[in-house]
């Protein structure tokens, strides 16, 4: 499929269309990050700030206990937070939680609901704009990883991955890396499962 | 100010180019690790480098607006950049100037409503100078802020026209702007070619200003092109530049 870069300011549709990381002036939307785009006109970002909305599925870590509730680290401006007297959890300084945004509000703070704690392992930093590449079609390369790995992944909106603590982690890190660099090539999945098989 | 120097010799400048020809320009996307977004330019004798972070936390807390991020902007010269600048860094009346023109340049440009809140940080460090960082590093900044994938209106590019033996010339160098007549650097943005930065020293009529608004915008397209190239080659490279 031909792919054509565009850069911020560039048309990307002669009409109103409402997109992430686009912007609309007059009868005409413009792209606002560096992306590109199909020949069917379909626009992707290829780098991007993550913004929670309701209903994503975060990774995230506890960086402070509050009497209101913990705070998450979760890749954006803020910490989000868990409302302690909404969870049965009781949570520590360190842990790795899995859970599903609740709320935002106006200003982009964020109220994080079921609440799940994972169990020992690695947060790995992924952009969120090439996170679709990491999981695969299917999830082919998400269960490629951890069929290679021999462990448990999971993957967060917000663009932190977590790797169980049982698993090859430094190969899952060459791997991740590789991706880092080759997300927006066609014919990933095939190169990676050649680059897992050789080790 | 010093003795007069001869600047335009038979139509060539100093440097052997010609009034409306710009020097030689290498831009790079991407170079730093741990920065959100990065850039390094290379426009003749100038170095620059240029990190972006954000947008994150805004500290102090009480500087933050609920409406729109905060973008920040940190210009500074090495102590090594150029004979004027004697062995020290850190703030001085050039730098802050500098610093605030180019935050504004780009105030313009970021959609800020969409990360209340927030700041985004932008740090040019400037390595060896030799007239023109001030363009060279808004255009270097555009880029690092493109591949930081902070969303834009537009892109800009910025160079400086002037007035050297009476002739109107074209990203003047150093030579042309401390001994030249006049000087103005213009960063211009690219779809709506907007004016974004306009200063001015010395003297120029109405005529010649329109005169050098026009050769600006015909450097910007040129510089606009490098700048896309710079970017995609980010993407192209990136294939090649993997090694285990």
């Amino acid at each position: 499929m031909e792919k054509k870069i565009v850069l911020p300011g560039e048309k990307i549709a002669d009409s109103r269309i409402n997109a992430p990381n686009t912007y609309i002036d007059g009868n005409a939307t413009y792209a606002a990050v560096i992306g590109s785009v199909d020949n069917e006109g379909r626009y992707i970002s290829l780098e991007n700030r993550y913004k929670p909305f309701v209903g994503d599925t975060i990774i995230g870590m506890v960086t402070d206990i509050r009497r209101a509730g913990y705070l998450v680290d979760m890749n954006i401006p803020h910490s989000g937070l868990i409302v302690s007297r909404e969870v049965r959890l009781k949570l520590q300084l360190g842990d790795v939680v899995l859970c599903r945004v609740k709320m935002v509000n106006e200003v982009g703070e964020v109220e994080l609901g079921e609440v799940r704690r994972l169990p020992k392992g690695k947060i790995v930093e992924f952009p969120t704009a090439k996170i679709p590449r990491l999981i695969g079609r299917k999830s082919s390369m998400l269960n490629l990883l951890k069929e290679h790995a021999g462990g448990d992944v999971m993957v967060g909106n917000n663009g932190y991955v977590w790797v169980s603590e049982k698993s090859d982690i430094p190969l899952f890190l060459k791997a991740v890396e590789m991706m880092k660099l080759k997300a927006h090539t066609s014919g990933l999945t095939d190169e990676i499962a050649a680059m897992l098989q050789k080790r | 100010m010093g003795e007069k120097v001869q600047l335009i010799i038979d139509g060539k400048r100093t440097d052997g180019r010609t009034p409306d020809e710009m020097r030689d320009i290498r831009i790079e996307a991407g170079i730093l690790k741990e920065a959100d977004g990065s850039s390094y330019i290379e426009w003749g004798g100038n170095k620059i480098i240029c990190g972006v972070y954000g947008p994150r936390e805004c500290i102090p807390r009480h500087g933050a607006s609920p409406y729109h991020a905060i973008v920040k902007c940190r210009y500074m010269m090495s102590p090594f950049a150029s004979l004027e600048e004697h062995g020290r860094s850190g703030p001085s009346r050039r730098s802050v100037e500098l610093s605030k023109v180019i935050r504004e340049t780009f105030e313009n440009l970021i959609l800020v409503e969409k990360f209340p809140n927030t700041q985004i940080d932008l740090f040019i460090d400037v390595l060896q100078a030799n007239g023109g960082t001030r363009t060279a590093s808004i255009t270097a900044a555009t880029v690092a802020l493109v591949n930081a994938g902070i969303p834009m209106k537009d892109m800009v590019s910025a160079v400086a026209v002037g007035k050297a033996d009476d002739t109107l010339v074209l990203d003047l160098n150093k030579a042309e702007d401390n001994q030249g007549q006049s000087d103005m650097p213009l960063a211009i943005s690219h779809k709506d070619k907007k004016l974004l930065l306009v200063q001015m020293d010395g003297l120029l009529t109405k005529e010649e200003i329109a005169k050098m608004v026009d050769m600006a915008d015909k450097g910007c397209e040129q510089l606009h092109e490098m700048q896309s190239a710079g970017l995609k080659g980010v993407y192209e490279q990136e294939g090649k530049k993997l090694e285990w």
